[in-house]
């Protein structure tokens, strides 16, 4: 048995990413730490889509084509020329391993937008999950996976993609991350203003468009990565 | 003797500085780039460039010219013409570059009438003249537009916006960027910042509509006592200067009143109220102050 390096393991998961592990790249996941949350973050990914799959909640046809034009007229995602699947087409010919997970954040950023109402729960113990729509109900798994804070694993998500931003441009990701600093000082700020104030539309109003715009910086981020990759 | 070591010595020198300098201007020649493409109608111009100054300006042929030079061959300059159609876009050759042999600078001259698309990371863009629809994505890049007309669509993350002499409709998005309108003719405007500031110097068109809002920094509308506008501005941490004589809203539209005590705001019309103008901010300062 060869040992193997990063990048054919990230070619063992695009060529198979169900089904376990060939011994090779089992072997390499104990010994490479990144390799490693790679793997427990698609698995996590994996297991969410399986319990929430397996209840049946399947959002409404509808919601993830307005999604994908919102998306689109958002500038958050754009259209290629259809090549494989729907992976290619809208993150680029070459999937990176290291945005799927960023990817899955966005998707839920962006439906948490989509669908969010006014009639919000105001709890004392604000959290991300309590933002969703009450209509959309969500299996323990994947509340879980939601309340297990959005927000930190967008952040996770962001670091992940950071990293993977070419060091050839060192203006580019100066500037990303000096704006992923404001936009996390607003969010703070409005959170705080939310928890002391829950009934005031206006404050979560601005809450909700300071994450939306912690969504354009992660998918300009993961758009930066992506070109600037090829 | 010892002259002819120096005459022997300065020749030689001569000749080198000569070979240097032929060598250079060479580089220089295969660094400079220059392209023409003829087009019928209204073209399409897509620009990609990572690090670099973009400057495009309307010209009356009906001919797109890209020139500019780039910064060193690691990198490429790639165009191709479609129909109308022209994509514009650096590409990086070589991985190990500096950052500052990655740069391309261009000059593009486009018809009048001709659609743009820009995207750009760090450099400035300018815009002169174009009559079109443009977008704009960019990251630190700072975009100046001057006299420009269409349906102007701009997201940037850091950088900056000035738009003098602009016309038809501007949907503006930025994270920490400022955004300056002078002297505008649009009629319809919506332009949100986080931390930048705003600030939009000229007339209120009859039933336009602007929306300015930001979470920190200065929103700063300027009007002139001619204005008929409507006018709803907030701050829900910070401050609402106010110089414009306005009554009671005449159309009695429903305020949107925060439950914030703190919050700061103002409802009402001035003149007839016919264009609507909606300032909103966080924590900054609102004002709204009369022409000089």
């Amino acid at each position: 048995m060869s040992p193997i390096q990063c990048a054919q393991f990230e070619r063992i998961l695009e060529e198979q990413p169900d089904g376990p592990l060939p011994a090779p790249a089992a072997a390499h996941v104990n010994g490479c730490t990144d390799c490693r949350l790679l793997w427990s973050d698609l698995e996590a990914i994996r297991t969410a889509g399986m319990e929430w799959g397996s209840e049946e909640v399947a959002p409404p046809e509808h919601l993830w084509i307005s999604l994908r034009v919102e998306m689109e007229s958002e500038g958050l995602i754009q259209r290629r020329p259809a090549q494989a699947g729907w992976w290619a087409t809208w993150f680029g010919t070459a999937p990176r391993w290291a945005l799927a997970g960023a990817s899955i954040s966005l998707l839920l950023i962006a439906a948490m937008l989509a669908t969010y109402q006014t009639t919000a729960p105001a709890g004392k113990d604000f959290r991300v999950a309590s933002l969703l729509p009450a209509h959309l109900s969500v299996p323990g798994a994947t509340e879980k996976l939601i309340a297990a804070d959005l927000g930190e694993t967008l952040d996770g998500d962001l670091k992940r993609v950071f990293a993977s931003l070419p060091e050839r441009n060192p203006l580019l990701a100066s500037s990303l991350r000096e704006n992923l600093g404001i936009v996390d000082n607003l969010i703070a700020v409005c959170e705080k203003s939310v928890r002391e104030r829950p009934n005031d539309k206006m404050t979560r109003d601005y809450l909700y468009g300071a994450y939306q715009q912690k969504a354009v910086l992660l998918a300009t981020a993961m758009d930066r990565s992506a070109s600037e990759g090829q | 003797m010892k002259n002819g070591v120096i005459s022997g010595w300065s020749q030689g020198a001569g000749t080198v500085l000569i070979a240097l300098t032929l060598t250079c201007s060479a580089g220089a020649q295969t660094r400079r780039f220059e392209r023409h493409f003829n087009v019928q109608g209204k073209p399409v111009i897509t620009v990609q460039n990572a690090t670099g100054r973009i400057q495009v300006r309307a010209w009356d042929k009906s001919e797109v010219m890209v020139s500019g030079q780039k910064a060193s061959a690691s990198v490429e300059v790639d165009t191709e013409q479609v129909g109308n159609r022209i994509e514009i876009a650096t590409h990086v050759v070589s991985e190990n570059a500096s950052p500052d042999a990655l740069r391309a600078d261009y000059e593009i001259s486009v018809p009048t009438e001709s659609e743009l698309q820009v995207r750009s990371d760090s450099g400035n863009v300018t815009v002169d003249s174009v009559h079109g629809d443009m977008s704009f994505d960019t990251v630190a890049a700072d975009l100046s537009l001057q006299d420009v007309e269409g349906y102007l669509m701009i997201k940037s993350i850091g950088g900056s916006t000035v738009c003098t002499r602009c016309a038809g409709r501007l949907d503006a998005t930025s994270i920490s960027g400022n955004f300056q309108l002078l002297q505008p003719s649009m009629e319809n405007v919506r332009v949100q910042t986080s931390s930048g500031n705003i600030l939009f110097d000229g007339g209120f068109m009859n039933r336009g509509i602007y929306v300015l809002k930001n979470y920190s920094g200065t929103i700063e509308v300027r009007f002139s006592s001619n204005d008929s506008f409507d006018v709803r501005a907030t701050s829900l941490y910070g401050h609402v200067v106010n110089q414009a004589p306005v009554v009671p809203d005449r159309h009695k539209m429903p305020p949107q009143t925060p439950a914030n005590g703190l919050a700061q705001s103002l409802f009402g019309s001035m003149n007839d109220g016919r264009a609507k103008v909606e300032l909103s901010s966080f924590s900054g300062t609102i004002k709204i102050s009369k022409r000089e």
